[in-house]
């Protein structure tokens, strides 16, 4: 079945295949374009350098009018990620483009790991280790960095 | 010579206090409220012959202004015989045209230095005239001769075509006035409205300043930095990312180009997330917004859509518009129009709803918004109202037997010992019937300064409880006076039947009860505003004036209730009294 949303998907893959942005990596589920898995690498010179963090990516039939539901599978330690996994990130809320596709949503998240904004805090803890003790906000960063290399290589068909 | 505090009286209303007081007079023996001036101060102060007021023995009632306090048994040396009433308004007349020119002429007599209030200074004979020809019932009259009703307030009603009409008119009138290249069109002419509530002059304003800068902070043009964008790739839409012609392609004036069918899907989900003149330009932080020409070109094939969004424009205009505001009713489509936005009472001939034209909660002076809004929140507010204890009975006072209120009157009287007592204060009614009341004013602490924190927290609650408790009471009053209007209609019905008058006859109870509840409406929201007023002169005024109109609403209420031993006379009189009490205090205090 061929809607917009699922030719833009398409078309979002094609475009991740022919110019693979740096540090991201992510597809459709064998058999649900709806449903993606990625991984974003932790970027280098930052705390989370050497991670490997899994996402979901959900989209629904209005994307990309509507952004899709992106949650870390992987535990995170970061000022505005929820235990839950889920990301305070505003271009996946109310600055939300049509123009925006995989690729842009993923470097956003990529670039959000190490520019914390500690001021709409998702993980209060976090957020004022961030602010208050840089040191032992690292400690627990590279906690969950080794913690992501251990999770499930089942999914590393991903990749 | 007369005290500084008279000098703000005015000609207007010497006529209507000797009016008041004529008319009061006709009610044998129903003066007791009225407060009463010794004329002879007036007198002194503008040099009237005695001869025209020698009639009324020296005495003038006041009705209602708050700076004269004589004694309260003057009354009793009126003298019983009256001059016509035409007669005493034609000699008064004439007198103040001799006492004008008096004064005119004795312009810089030193005697008259502490005179000099502008209120008398410009009056003139034409203010006379205007009086009379307003006729008796017009009692209070402004500077210019106009009169002077606290609650007046012009609003019409608009169906949604009416408004609709009314919305075009001064986007028209705006695109006739500013004439630019390119000329502002009638949506966007909409648009710059919107970002400004619809004040036509702020717009014109700020386009004289700078028109540029005004599309460009009403969102229509890009801001000038941004002007020449980094053309998306050639003729494919960045949103599906498939090859479109070109001329397939639509933009704002950003240029920011995407395709008909991407427009489309796109205007339909904002729709339905219920935005409308609000829908931005697709490309990433690009803020320019969509005007509704564009929009309805977009969404023109969709009949759904188009329909939702000109229905969601119109609300969001209606929201924007500060003129204009939906009756709160459920499921009425009914809005209203104020030229001047103030809050004042507004009625719905639809449904029936009543409430205050800006925030569209009940009707509140003479409180304003902002302070109905911050006690309706304290007290829904828990930790306010887990404080407080509601009493509903109270015991008699002299054989503390247990009473449950069941009028609305204060004044209450013991079914078993018949003792008379205030049902605020507990105290003997002897007190309030002649004396001041004053039940209703708080007394404040006056070392509360030197006590701890927690004394002042408790103090604090004290007056919060005091405010509370009393708003509470008149709200409960006015559930009871409901009861009382039911009881007179069966009243009025069996008197009737037994042919006791005719249904004419006993109207007067019926507007008797109407009053007392508009009245007691208005003391019930003198509560939140006294609770939020500042302390000093204008307070003590303010808790004067409060208690004057309390007062006079218990003696009606006591009256009504029993109005069959009540003299129909003395209650027309009382409620005369009442509202002018009320008016006078809208007068002074609700915002203008």
């Amino acid at each position: 079945m061929s809607t917009p949303a699922r030719r833009r998907l398409m078309r979002d893959f094609k475009r991740l295949q022919e110019d693979p942005p740096c540090g991201v990596s992510a597809a459709p589920t064998d058999n649900n374009i709806m449903l993606w898995n990625a991984v974003i690498f932790g970027p280098e010179d930052t705390p989370f350098e050497d991670g490997t963090f899994k996402l979901t990516l959900e989209f629904t039939e209005e994307y990309p009018n509507k952004p899709p539901t992106v949650r870390f599978v992987s535990k995170m330690f970061h000022p505005n990620i929820y235990a839950d996994g889920k990301i305070c990130l505003d271009i996946l809320q109310n600055r939300w483009s049509p123009t925006y596709d995989v690729s842009a949503i993923l470097t956003s998240i990529q670039s959000l790991l190490d520019e914390p904004n500690p001021n709409s805090p998702a993980n209060s803890v976090a957020a004022q280790l961030y602010q208050e003790n840089k040191r032992e906000y690292e400690k627990k960063v590279q906690a969950i960095v080794e913690q992501s290399w251990a999770e499930g290589p089942e999914e590393d068909h991903v990749l | 010579m007369p005290q500084k505090s008279h000098l703000s009286l005015k000609w207007s209303h010497i006529i209507s206090w000797n009016y008041n007081f004529y008319q009061a007079k006709l009610q044998e023996g129903a003066l007791s409220r009225h407060w009463e001036v010794d004329l002879s101060e007036i007198y002194d102060f503008i040099r009237w012959e005695h001869d025209v007021i020698s009639g009324y023995g020296g005495q003038v009632a006041v009705g209602g202004t708050q700076q004269f306090l004589c004694s309260a048994d003057s009354r009793r040396n009126c003298s019983e015989t009256l001059p016509n009433f035409d007669t005493v308004c034609s000699g008064i007349a004439g007198k103040m045209s001799e006492a004008d020119a008096d004064m005119a002429s004795q312009g810089s007599d030193p005697d008259d230095e502490g005179l000099s209030d502008s209120s008398y200074q410009d009056y003139s004979d034409e203010d006379i005239n205007d009086y009379y020809n307003y006729g008796p019932d017009d009692m209070e009259q402004d500077d210019r001769g106009q009169i002077f009703d606290p609650e007046a307030f012009e609003y019409f009603l608009f169906n949604k075509e009416e408004a609709c009409q009314f919305l075009d008119e001064k986007v028209t009138e705006l695109t006739q006035t500013i004439q630019f290249s390119p000329q502002v069109s009638h949506t966007i002419g909409k648009v710059l409205l919107q970002a400004h509530q619809w004040v036509l002059s702020d717009v014109m304003e700020r386009f004289r300043e700078d028109s540029v800068q005004l599309m460009v902070d009403c969102r229509i043009l890009p801001p000038p930095s941004r002007a020449k964008q980094v053309e998306p790739p050639p003729k494919q839409c960045p949103v599906c990312l498939q090859a479109q012609e070109e001329k397939d392609l639509l933009s704002l004036a950003c240029n920011h180009k995407f395709c008909t069918d991407c427009w489309q899907r796109y205007f339909q989900v904002q729709v339905e997330d219920g935005v409308a003149t609000g829908v931005e330009c697709m490309w990433s932080d690009c803020r320019l917004i969509t005007t509704e020409e564009f929009a309805l070109s977009i969404v023109k094939n969709d009949p759904v859509i188009l329909r939702r969004y000109q229905q969601f424009a119109f609300n969001d205009y209606i929201k924007g518009h500060y003129q204009l505001r939906w009756c709160p009713g459920p499921d009425c489509d009914v809005l209203f129009m104020a030229p001047q936005p103030l809050g004042r009472k507004v009625q719905c001939k639809k449904c029936k709803t009543c409430c205050c034209f800006r925030c569209l909660k009940d009707y509140h002076v003479p409180a304003d918004c902002p302070t109905i809004e911050s006690w309706l929140r304290k007290c829904a507010d828990d930790s306010e109202t887990a404080n407080y204890i509601s009493a509903h009975t109270k015991d008699c006072p002299k054989c503390n037997i247990c009473i449950e209120k069941n009028g609305g009157c204060n004044h209450m009287q013991c079914f078993k010992c018949k003792h008379d007592f205030c049902w605020m204060c507990l105290g003997d009614w002897k007190t309030h019937g002649s004396e001041y009341y004053e039940c209703s004013r708080y007394k404040e602490n006056p070392n509360i300064a030197n006590e701890s924190a927690q004394a002042q927290a408790r103090e604090a609650l004290k007056k919060y409880l005091f405010y509370f408790e009393r708003w509470e009471n008149h709200q409960k009053s006015l559930k009871l006076e409901e009861q009382t209007f039911q009881r007179i209609q069966h009243r009025i019905k069996e008197k009737v039947m037994n042919n006791m008058g005719t249904w004419i006859d006993w109207q007067y109870l019926l507007d008797a009860a109407n009053l007392l509840h508009k009245c007691r409406y208005t003391l019930e929201y003198t509560y939140p505003y006294a609770y939020y007023q500042d302390g000093g002169p204008r307070k003590k005024l303010f808790e004067y004036q409060q208690a004057q109109l309390e007062a006079e609403i218990e003696n009606l209420s006591w009256k009504i209730e029993r109005a069959e031993q009540t003299d129909r006379g003395d209650l027309e009189n009382q409620m005369d009294i009442t509202e002018k009490r009320r008016l006078t205090l809208l007068r002074d205090f609700s915002e203008s």
